[in-house]
């Protein structure tokens, strides 16, 4: 089997064979082609919205995705939460000395198939390899850049606004840990790693749309805290709405974990006047990846912090935790 | 109303007002149970739930850690245990950080595998934790084991640490909720010593909150009627006479011994070690370990919190030096220990206003 070496990091004739025969046959927009140092690119509006994340899941693939799609996935849904339309995408790699060739064309490929649906183009890259043992395999970092159609600001956020989650939580953090070898617990759980692009588009339009997040690392217990913690302003959180697939909440009770502090990778937080959430729930219904949609809390002057009223009635915080859960889920 | 509801209100109308009750929930899973569900917050405030010893790894003593370490550190050996006891502080690091031939394992079982797939290699399965993981590693001895496997017991014994804590009169026990899972073995007659004896009502109960809370309810009804009786509303469960077949095999391969708990020292009678009949599968033995000295981290009070003497929060580290993350003492790592579970639920926080 071929693998990948050192040369081929080099900026030689090495690295030109792996991209122009490898990094090519999956990637191949009219902006990359030329392989030049930088790539030329329109922006249709006035206002453009930026991120960059880095990807170091381990393991690389996982049920529901790999770190290619993932890589993808997370870069577009943060521009989609932030309002924009995301258009482009750069690419970079750092490759372990000695990593399988085949495994690094499923995960290009995996790039090409998430970028094409999602209509992002991949227009620039760039691959360092770095000796074994000095990584764990590839890390992948994206920069994405879309076109912003609505800014969405926290400070807009204010008392009787509506939570909305797009989806089951959890499913990402429970499929990554148990596709780690040291539990050996079969399941049919998947990671919900998804581009949300058509399913939060359509909401731009809506009026009384005021803030997204998506959920990943620290899940939706996390981004509520944060959200209290910068306005000022308190989140009551209904236990009982918040879906959890039923094969989540088991392993999570078993491995003592809060499936509202787990990760998630296609999912959408939703804050919203309260006059556009039935609207906004419909809009999230119609499409498959909203189909579990529903509106899990609200935000309140009344308090303070993210206050958690379990299934039978109980109360609890939900803070900021000084712990990761998993580290190296995303 | 539903049934929960109704036992909510039922427990307000049986707590006495203006007089402390002291409830122990012994098991870790309860305190779990009473934290996420927020059952502290639907209670009267004078109805104390002090969470108790039932936390393997929060008692497992600092030296059989450190020898495990130690022995992980051998080249010819891999040292197996359950994914908890990788990350107990000790004066010399963790498993995870300071050892070197480890595996986690979720049960006994999987050292079959780890055993034959590795011939030429000792495998020690570090078997820790109350009568409920006593059993899966008696099942493993009474299957036959292959000559390479060796265990490092670190057994303890429910009933006894109980009774400790019923004769220490600075805490104050009014009742006890009984562990589910431990009762499962030793049945519920097994706590009939605490209400004959020290005329203590005790009740087994599972880990559904409705259940748990009717657990705390018949507490509180036997204190009003003046009762004490061993009661168990976790029927489906647990049985008077518990897991014969368990108790049988425990006793073949385990004896009872003297046993040293962590942060608290030894207590008699109160921890079980390899029969001497198995000597040659007993790790401490073949490989000679030594006890070594004690030192836990200054300022941690897991001891005094797993004897009900105070709260996490009463720890000055507590939420500072030490959380989930950099755990300074063994009750912040496993989820069965209540610092951890006290800093996920922020337990020690009960009003919004
Ligand atoms: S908070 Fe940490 S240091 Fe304090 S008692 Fe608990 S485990 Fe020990």
């Amino acid at each position: 089997m071929s693998k990948i070496e050192i040369g081929h990091g080099s900026g030689g004739s090495l690295t030109k064979d792996l991209i122009e025969n490898i990094f090519l046959k999956y990637l191949n927009s009219e902006e990359l082609k030329p392989l030049d140092d930088a790539s030329y690119i329109n922006l249709k509006r006035e206002k453009t919205a930026i991120t960059t994340d880095s990807y170091v899941v381990r393991p690389l693939f996982f049920p529901g995705g790999n770190i290619g799609k993932l890589s993808v996935c997370g870069t577009v849904n943060d521009l989609l939460v932030s309002g924009s339309v995301p258009e482009y995408l750069s690419l970079g790699f750092i490759i372990e000395e000695g990593f399988p060739l085949d495994s690094l064309e499923t995960i290009l490929k995996s790039i090409n198939d998430t970028a094409e649906n999602a209509g992002v183009r991949v227009v620039t890259g760039d691959t360092k390899v770095v000796e074994k043992n000095k990584c764990d395999g590839i890390y992948i970092n994206t920069t994405g850049l879309g076109e912003l159609v609505i800014p969405l600001f926290l400070m807009d956020v204010s008392d009787g606004d509506i939570v909305i989650i797009t989806g089951t939580v959890g499913d990402h953090g429970t499929a990554v840990a148990l596709a780690r070898d040291e539990l050996h617990i079969d399941t049919l759980v998947k990671s919900d790693c998804a581009s949300l692009h058509e399913l939060l588009i359509p909401l731009f339009d809506i009026e009384g749309l005021k803030w997204m997040r998506d959920p990943t690392r620290g899940g939706v217990a996390t981004a509520l805290a944060e959200l209290s913690e910068k306005t000022g302003l308190g989140v009551e959180v209904f236990e009982e709405k918040v879906p959890v697939r039923e094969d989540v909440r088991f392993i999570s009770d078993m491995l003592g974990y809060d499936p509202l502090y787990i990760a998630n990778e296609g999912k959408a937080l939703i804050i919203t006047s309260p006059e556009a959430a039935d609207r906004i729930i419909d809009n999230l219904k119609k499409h498959p990846l909203g189909r579990d949609a529903s509106v899990i809390g609200r935000v309140t002057s009344n308090f303070n912090r993210v206050r958690l009223k379990t299934r039978i009635g109980g109360e609890r915080v939900l803070d900021l935790l000084e712990e990761e859960l998993l580290p190296r889920i995303c | 109303m539903n049934k929960i509801q109704e036992i909510i209100k039922n427990i307000h109308l049986l707590v006495p007002e203006g007089k402390r009750v002291k409830i122990m929930n012994v098991c870790g899973s309860h305190e779990h149970t009473i934290a996420y569900a927020g059952i502290r917050s639907l209670i009267p405030e004078n109805l104390e739930l002090i969470p108790g010893p039932g936390c393997p790894v929060c008692i497992c003593p600092e030296s059989d850690i450190v020898n495990a370490i130690i022995l992980s550190k051998k080249e010819d050996v891999i040292l197996v245990t359950y994914g908890d006891m990788l990350r107990v502080p000790t004066q010399n690091g963790s498993i995870r950080t300071e050892g070197k031939n480890y595996r986690m394992v979720t049960s006994p079982f999987e050292c079959l595998d780890i055993a034959r797939a590795h011939p030429e290699k000792k495998i020690v399965f570090f078997s820790i934790g109350f009568e409920t993981t006593t059993a899966p590693t008696a099942a493993l001895l009474e299957m036959g084991v292959p000559d390479n496997l060796f265990i490092l017991s670190s057994h303890r014994l429910t009933p006894t640490i109980m009774e400790v804590l019923v004769k220490d009169t600075e805490v104050g026990i009014d009742g006890f909720i009984a562990p589910g899972h431990v009762s499962a073995i030793v049945g519920s007659n097994a706590w009939n010593v605490f209400s004959e004896k020290y005329g203590i009502p005790t009740v087994v109960a599972g880990f559904e909150p409705e259940n748990l809370l009717l657990g705390i309810l018949e507490v509180l009804r036997q204190l009003m009627y003046k009762e004490a009786r061993t009661s168990n509303v976790y029927k489906s469960v647990v049985k008077p006479q518990g897991n014969k077949q368990a108790q049988k095999i425990i006793e073949k391969y385990f004896k009872v011994a003297h046993a040293n708990w962590r942060g608290i020292g030894y207590i008699p009678y109160s921890g079980l070690e390899l029969r001497d009949e198995y000597s040659v599968r007993d790790a401490k033995k073949v490989f000679m370990l030594r006890e070594v000295k004690e030192k836990n981290t200054a300022g941690c009070i897991c001891a005094q919190i797993i004897l009900g003497k105070s709260y996490p929060s009463d720890c000055t580290l507590f939420r500072k030096a030490c959380n989930p993350k950099n755990p300074r003492g063994p009750c912040m790592v496993s989820f069965e220990g209540a610092c951890n579970i006290w800093y996920k639920t922020n337990a020690a926080f009960t009003s919004f206003s």
